[in-house]
């Protein structure tokens, strides 16, 4: 009796660790990648390459929640030994700072040939595809529609914006790009007059928009596809690409970047895997997904509700002098946020 | 003696090994710049008034999650573990559920009761409405979904320190006093140990969590850890910051040890405790009975249907099983094996606290408290930079770091649980065993084990919970392609379709009452079989 | 006068009978000594008497009230009038010696000079002045007794239920306070219903002994009449 349930005991636990260990990441056809793109709009487009390459692919998920903390800090801490292959960043100013600190390998995929030299590192140490565009979501009932960033600090629209914490995400991306674009002084002259405006401090982009759908505010600047999203969820908002006038800036692009990581275990793999990423097929999915991401390649085709790159005005600005400015603000920022 | 030692020794070495190196790898970070010895971060940390400020916010917090959950949860067990109210096993189990669920899922859904669009929008007025939202989002929101989140913890202990009175004391008072004197002057005095063991571990759950103020738009001090770690990708910065959390934490501990050394009750299994007739609730009834079906409507019902609402169709469903289903296996299976190596892991700490065995007892039992209250994230790096090296792939590339991480953060809920459940065993037992000439090893597996036996399932359970729930440390450490189902959710929750997230969320709170209520069934029987 | 009344009283519990038709009447100021083995009903008799349970059929009286009939508590046990010394004391661990004392006088809304004042006295009586302070652990066997049979007796009851109160103690401290109990019944008059197995101790303690066997009486006599030993020696004259 006693025996039996020893037995039994003992096979149970070999089974589960069996279980538990069974996932080496040595695993031969597989590809480990890291993946901060919200999770619904990436899965899918990984699923794919399994189907269509037959290679295992092994991800690790990161949440907007999150500030994609997990993804990026077990890049960095796992350096010395890196367990990913390959790194889909939801913009370039991470991924630059990856090759930074040595996280990245330099790899030219073929397929980022028809990707203007504008979203890609020269060396290759990342490389852009499908597009967010930076826009304004404003509540359909505003009598007054702001059309340009600048709104923020205009008195007219006091106490009726919000924007997403500019210490994470996109959001401190397209601040430190305005600190490249006007200028420190201009650029703080910026931030100061936005406290004066009583602009609103969201968690995230996608809560900006929320608020903005529920009409607790007038209008947010946030990623194009929270916008879209809002919009299909038949929200009464609409989205305004912002500075498309003659002396204005155009609108902010954040691309996904992907990252080949220096020393994976599958660089094989990897490397097929960023080639597929950076595939017209992949953005054109990319584009008629929810994500409605706008495609880099010229002349994929796209849903009606994606503009095309080259229909509308875009900020020009050099990512990796960007990713600069990022590091030097953030005390600066943080001490904004803090109000 | 010698197997006694050992045995206690590597259990000992283990929790060193799993939950002390990676502290003192994040620690040593945290006190050198660019290779040099400095303080520099623990400097910038205090260098405005911005901590002092979020620290503040936490312990208000904190403070207010314990007091309600402590009043609701005394006020709970008391009735549903010692009145004849209807319906007692049901109302445990619906109060116990927001425990079951990861606290960003009851935000979430009590943000589908009160937003803007949510359910109650259909019932009452808009300006109602905003009021209601503005209060969610804010201090009184927090509170509200902490504590009904942590409420159980004092409600279960309640009832479990209920059954531990010698109910003789009780009816001693009976001869002289009603029933409401006799739980004021006697049974509360008597199981106040107990309330305030679940009251401090409450504290520190509430004073660490982050993702319902986050949510909820609260600012309090595990940001500042967290922004260091997400915005700065500072280690050591991350780490100073949260020190102060350690702090804190040692702090309550302290308090704690200082009020329970005054206890001098010596609690004893109630003998035919089974006999004791509940109080009757008398014409009071139907008002008690009200009033926790209120509370339960409101805390518990409310936002589970706003969830089910939300998930909508049965189509949702499928989706979200063929979204989530490996996701939500991998998940009890990790949590099982979780919750038992924490039991036997728990068992030998537990042991050692109680028998003061070996000198470093109080040591290990701060150590491990400290574990469960510091940051997740300070934890999960410390285990990666420990053990994310060549030598040890074959551990930090499998599930196997999970288990790792549940060790180091949650040991001390089944050390805990198992120090009380020996303080009920007469030392007598074990000292008759040895007597006869057994063995320690025999002792412990056929006398000790035995005799705490349903607070190690308890401990279990308990540990269950926590692991199915878990986030902070799972998410950082999962080996890729092999996420838990709280985590997918977490992931699943930007963008993501809401009737898709709703329906994960109820497959989450399905697959966690499910196994404990057959769980729940098997103990019951033994119990009437015996 | 009659202060106790069991009439035909039954109780089952868990498809166990453990009395039936237990029938007992108890006129003032007796000593009942209620004898036998473990399991035989004699404990279940205190509760039911203490309001601690009610019996399934039949009916218990005390001071010519009806208490408890057919399943029903008529009246709580704090509205009974009762002092109770438990097997294992039941002192509760929270309080001090005082606190003990005082709680029942609280709860009977005595005010407090009052109960300073039956405290002194109730400590002097059991010559426990000194532990005042003390709480109970930190007393031996025979001063716990002490302050339990205190605390039972400090509201005066009519009648005082004790459950093989003595059984725990030694021979030599046991007969001590078996003496020391018969000299406050002298003082004091209760009437005193005492719960042993054993034969030593109902023969010198009650004037009434009732023999219990399996939930049944199987005899009731006097002390001499039932104990194959002689005559008790104390106390006799303080019955009746």
């Amino acid at each position: 009796m006693n025996n039996a349930i020893v037995r039994a005991t003992c096979a149970v636990a070999a089974a589960v660790m069996l279980y538990v260990s069974g996932c080496s990441s040595k695993d031969r056809n597989a590809v480990v990648v890291y993946v901060s793109e919200d999770q619904v709009f990436s899965e899918p487009v990984l699923r794919d390459f399994e189907k269509e390459t037959g290679i295992r692919v092994k991800a690790v998920y990161d949440t907007e929640e999150a500030k994609s903390a997990g993804v990026m800090n077990r890049l960095l801490a796992e350096k010395d030994n890196p367990q990913a292959d390959v790194y889909w960043a939801y913009e370039p100013i991470r991924a630059a700072l990856l090759s930074q600190q040595g996280i990245a390998a330099a790899y030219q995929s073929p397929s980022a040939l028809g990707i203007p030299a504008h979203f890609k590192n020269p060396q290759g140490y990342w490389t852009g595809f499908s597009a967010r565009a930076r826009v304004l979501i404003v509540n359909k009932s505003a009598p007054d529609k702001p059309t340009s960033i600048l709104a923020y600090a205009d008195p007219a629209f006091k106490g009726k914006a919000v924007i997403a914490n500019p210490l994470f995400g996109t959001t401190t991306t397209e601040i430190a790009a305005l600190f490249t674009l006007w200028g420190d002084e201009k650029a703080k002259a910026f931030l100061a007059g936005m406290k004066r405006n009583g602009v609103k401090v969201a968690t995230s982009n996608g809560e900006s928009a929320d608020f903005v759908a529920s009409g607790q505010f007038t209008f947010a600047l946030v990623d194009s596809d929270d916008a879209a999203n809002r919009m299909v969820q038949g929200k009464p908002v609409e989205m305004i690409y912002p500075d498309q006038g003659e002396n204005e800036p155009g609108c902010f692009i954040v691309p996904n970047a992907v990252v080949l990581i220096n020393g994976g275990p599958h660089p094989d793999a990897g490397k097929k895997l960023v080639d597929y990423l950076l595939s017209r097929e992949t953005e054109r999915k990319l584009a008629q997904s929810d994500a409605a991401q706008i495609p880099l390649h010229a002349g994929v085709e796209t849903p009606a509700a994606v503009r095309k790159i080259e229909s509308f005005k875009t900020m020009q600005i050099d990512y990796a002098t960007v990713a600069r400015k990022m590091q030097e603000i953030q005390p600066l920022l943080k001490e904004w946020a803090g109000l | 003696m010698m197997a006694r030692r050992s045995v206690l020794i590597i259990a000992v070495l283990l929790l060193a090994v799993i939950g002390l190196a990676p502290m003192v790898v994040m620690f040593a970070r945290s006190i050198t710049v660019d290779g040099g010895l400095s303080l520099e971060f623990y400097r910038n940390l205090m260098a405005s008034d911005r901590p002092w400020r979020l620290l503040g916010n936490s312990l208000t917090l904190a403070s207010l999650v314990a007091l309600l959950s402590t009043l609701l949860g005394v006020s709970l067990g008391i009735v549903l573990g010692k009145t004849d109210i209807p319906l007692r096993r049901l109302f445990t189990l619906l109060f116990t559920l927001p425990l079951l669920i990861p606290s960003y899922i009851t935000a979430l859904s009590w943000a589908d009761v009160l937003g803007g669009s949510g359910l109650a929008s259909h019932f009452v007025s808009a300006a109602w409405i905003k009021t209601a939202s503005a209060l969610l989002f804010g201090l009184p929101g927090c509170v509200l979904v902490l504590a009904s989140t942590f409420m159980p913890v004092v409600m279960l202990a309640t009832m479990i320190y209920l059954r531990t009175i010698n109910p003789r004391l009780e009816e001693a008072a009976r001869l002289v006093s009603r029933p409401s004197g006799v739980l004021r002057a006697i049974t509360i005095p008597l199981i106040r140990p107990g309330i305030v063991l679940a009251a401090t571990l409450v504290f520190l759950l509430a004073l660490g969590d982050f993702g319902v103020p986050t949510f909820l738009r609260v600012d309090v001090f595990p940001t500042e850890s967290f922004t260091q770690f997400s915005a700065f990708y500072n280690f050591g910065a991350a780490t100073a910051a949260a020190v102060p959390l350690a702090i804190l934490t040692i702090a309550v501990l302290g308090g704690e040890q200082l009020f329970l050394r005054h206890r001098t009750d010596e609690l004893r299994p109630a003998s035919g405790g089974d006999d004791l007739p509940r109080l009757r609730l008398g014409r009071g009834k139907p008002l008690v009975v009200i009033a926790v079906a209120v509370l339960c409507l409101v805390i518990v019902v409310i936002p589970l249907i706003a969830l089910l609402v939300q998930s909508g169709s049965a189509g949702a469903y499928i989706r979200a099983l063929h979204t989530v289903g490996d996701s939500l296996v991998r998940s009890l299976v990790l949590a099982a094996v979780g919750a038992t190596a924490l039991t036997i892991l728990g068992f030998f700490v537990g042991y050692l606290i109680h028998t003061r065995a070996l000198a470093v007892w109080r040591a290990v039992d701060a150590w491990t408290v400290l574990l469960f209250a510091l940051p997740s994230t300070v934890i999960g790096i410390g285990l990666i930079a420990l053990w994310n090296r060549p030598a040890t792939n074959l551990i930090y590339a499998t599930p196997l770091m999970i288990l790792l991480g549940y060790l180091a953060q949650y040991t001390a809920l089944t050390s805990r649980a198992t120090v009380a459940g020996l303080a009920l065993v007469p030392a007598s037992m074990e000292e008759a065993a040895a007597v006869t000439g057994a063995g320690w090893v025999r002792r412990v597996i056929l006398i000790v084990v035995p005799l705490v036996r349903r607070t190690l399932m308890g401990g279990w359970l308990i540990a269950y919970i926590f692991c199915l729930r878990d986030t902070g440390i799972t998410m950082l450490v999962y080996p890729p392609g092999y996420d838990t189902l709280p985590v997918r959710i977490l992931t699943l929750m930007a963008n993501g379709a809401p009737d898709l997230i709703a329906a994960a969320s109820v497959l989450m709170i399905v697959a966690t009452v499910v196994p404990l209520a057959i769980l729940a069934l098997i103990l019951g029987k033994q119990r009437r079989s015996r | 006068m009659t202060v106790i009344e069991f009439n035909s009283v039954s109780k089952t519990y868990q498809g166990k009978v453990v009395l039936e038709d237990f029938t007992l009447v108890v006129e003032a100021g007796e000593r009942v000594v209620i004898l036998g083995p473990s399991g035989c009903g004699k404990t279940t008799v205190l509760r039911l008497l203490a309001g601690f349970i009610a019996p399934d059929s039949g009916s218990v009286s005390i001071a010519g009230q009806l208490v408890a009939a057919e399943g029903k508590i008529i009246q709580p046990p704090e509205r009974r009038n009762l002092g109770m010394v438990f097997q294992d004391m039941a002192l509760w661990p929270h309080l001090t010696v005082e606190g003990n004392l005082e709680f029942g006088l609280k709860a009977q809304h005595v005010v407090k000079s009052e109960r300073q004042r039956r405290i002194t006295g109730m400590l002097a009586l059991v010559q426990m002045d000194a532990y005042r302070r003390a709480r109970p652990p930190e007393l031996s066997g025979g001063q716990q007794q002490r302050i339990a049979l205190a605390r039972a007796l400090i509201l005066q009851p009519r009648v005082l239920l004790m459950d093989e109160a003595l059984s725990s103690l030694d021979e030599e401290l046991n007969q001590h306070l078996r003496k020391e109990l018969l000299l406050l019944h002298g003082q004091l008059g209760f009437t005193l219903i005492y719960v042993t197995h054993d034969h030593v101790e109902a023969h010198d303690i009650g004037t009434q002994i009732v023999c219990m066997r399996k939930g049944r009486i199987e005899r009731i006599g006097t002390a001499s009449g039932v104990m194959p030993r002689g005559a008790d020696t104390l106390g006799a004259d303080a019955a009746k």
